[in-house]
């Protein structure tokens, strides 16, 4: 049995919202896929930024989208970048077309990565981390 | 007509340092070493350089090259942000400053400490080009351009059957090459057996699929070509060079195909510029952060059709005697990661005829591509003018 000291968990890194994207973050924490829409010409972005590259107009609303979508690609990530992320490893992170139109990437859980298919419907879930920040994966659909 | 910057400028001198995986030197001390090595290739003094492009972020900055080389009048600084893609995109920068008087001899430098510094997911979180990586992907684990490039690989596997067995073919051949430089991190023979025992990192890259996290530093000069002619090295001009930057370009996951890197749009303009295509290439240096970015910049740049870039590697084809030889020195998968500069300086010294046991024989043409920051592309094709 040891007796030497516990070294410190490695701290989670976590996303720190902006102007653009508070919403999104918001909608997560409420269990909802929330997605910025053009207040003009109507389009759906993604990632949150300020002006539409489509009819260039600065105000946008968000719009709480629907939570599935098909498969797009993925990987299998055995080495841990990130020190924190050295227990869940091997770890699968799917790009995610999602209905709505965007892409949504998150890990994957409850699939066998050597099942994986392009196209297969997966569905969003919600793991809250703190009082503030929920971050999404995916189950299958 | 031809384009206004055709052979106007000319790589007038190369430099390197060591490369290794552990120094003392800081990454500005690497750089200015480098510098100073092509200047005295180039036969110039460190006072006849009046323009700096820095590789950025990391290593110096020009008030360093001021102070440390005594410039006595700078007229052009300038970043190029593009990740890998930056070295050959500042030749474009160069080009254009060379050709026009502003500059007579344009400094390009790089200097890193990426083994015994920072390691590569520590210093990306300091780029402004990967915010959008570090809010939405770095908290779900996916953060690393090993990671981040992965899903690309996968995909285009997955649609056209490029498998494992082409990707080891680019990381065994270009350690063949490696072992015939004199200057690299990996000298030791690999094998097929051993690059699929190797450890994965981000299926479906392996260990060996991965680009080197490695000390070093490398320059080049550009000088304007009737200037670089009376200079003490074979004249080596810029056909053509051009940058591209895809869409959704901060963000590979938004990007409405995976595939289409910025190469795509460079690939059209450099070729269109220096007027030759790439039939016409004796060597290509191909940015190698990932053996799967070779086998895809192969089909952008027209080597093959898309989908067809893993067969294409197979069979000798670009290996030292083959069809088209790529990455002479080693690249930065085995010889040293310098973001891509040792490619240019590679191809320089294949048209010089100084490249030494890797030497093409009679190499007269060749290009070299950047490839970076989540798909920025770039492309130089050079000639031996006399």
């Amino acid at each position: 049995m040891s007796t030497a000291p516990q070294a410190a968990a490695p701290e989670r890194p976590m996303p720190i919202p902006t102007r653009e994207s508070q919403p999104y973050w918001d909608g997560l924490r409420e269990g909802k896929l929330m997605l910025q829409h053009c207040a003009s010409c109507g389009r759906v972005r993604h990632y949150p930024r300020p002006v539409c590259p489509h009819c260039f107009s600065l105000e946008s609303e968000f719009k709480e989208a629907p939570l599935t979508g098909k498969l797009h690609t993925w990987t299998v990530c055995h080495h841990p970048f990130n020190f924190f992320f050295k227990a869940q490893a091997p770890y699968i992170v799917a790009l995610v077309d999602m209905d709505a139109g965007v892409r949504i990437n998150a890990q994957l859980h409850g699939v066998e990565a050597a099942s994986l298919k392009i196209g297969q419907p997966l569905k969003l879930a919600f793991e809250p981390v703190t009082a503030e920040i929920t971050l999404p994966y995916f189950v299958s659909g | 007509m031809a384009h206004a910057l055709r052979e106007k400028a000319a790589i007038s001198g190369v430099g390197e340092t060591a490369y290794t995986r552990g120094t003392t030197k800081s990454g500005l001390a690497l750089q200015l070493e480098a510098s100073l090595n092509a200047i005295a290739d180039a036969g110039l003094k460190p006072t006849d350089i009046d323009g700096i492009i820095p590789y950025f972020p990391g290593g110096g900055i020009a008030e360093d090259f001021v102070a440390n080389l005594g410039l006595p009048d700078l007229t052009l600084s300038a970043f190029i942000p593009m990740g890998g893609a930056t070295c050959v995109a500042a030749l474009q920068t160069a080009a254009m400053a060379v050709a026009t008087g502003v500059c007579k001899n344009v400094l390009i430098s790089v200097g890193r400490t990426g083994y015994s510094g920072a390691r590569v997911s520590t210093r990306l979180q300091q780029f402004p080009q990967f915010a959008l990586a570090a809010e939405f992907e770095l908290p779900i684990g996916m953060f690393a351009p090993a990671q981040l490039y992965a899903q690309g690989a996968r995909r285009h596997m997955e649609l056209y059957g490029t498998t494992a067995r082409h990707m080891a073919e680019v990381a065994v051949v270009t350690r063949q090459h490696a072992m015939l430089n004199g200057n690299v991190v990996m000298d030791k023979p690999l094998t097929v057996e051993e690059y699929h025992a190797s450890r994965m990192i981000a299926d479906p890259f392996r260990l060996f699929d991965c680009s080197l996290e490695s000390d070093g530093g490398a320059a080049v000069i550009v000088s304007a070509s009737d200037r670089a002619k009376s200079l003490k090295k074979p004249l080596v001009t810029i056909m053509g060079v051009a940058e591209g930057h895809p869409e959704s370009p901060a963000s590979i996951a938004q990007r409405p195909d995976l595939l289409e890197f910025g190469l795509v749009k460079a690939a059209k303009r450099g070729f269109e510029m220096a007027g030759v295509g790439p039939r016409d290439m004796d060597v290509a240096e191909i940015y190698d952060c990932f053996t799967f970015t070779v086998i895809r910049q192969l089909e952008i740049l027209g080597f093959c059709k898309t989908g067809e870039g893993g067969p294409f590697v197979m069979d000798g084809r670009i290996a030292l005697g083959g069809e088209l030889p790529i990455n002479t020195h080693g690249g930065l998968l085995s010889q040293g990661h310098v973001v891509g500069l040792n490619h240019v300086i590679e191809l320089t010294r294949q048209l010089r005829g100084e490249a030494g046991k890797a030497q093409v024989k009679d190499a007269g043409l060749g290009l070299v591509t950047g490839y970076g920051d989540m798909g920025d592309g770039s492309l130089a094709i050079l000639r031996r003018a006399a």
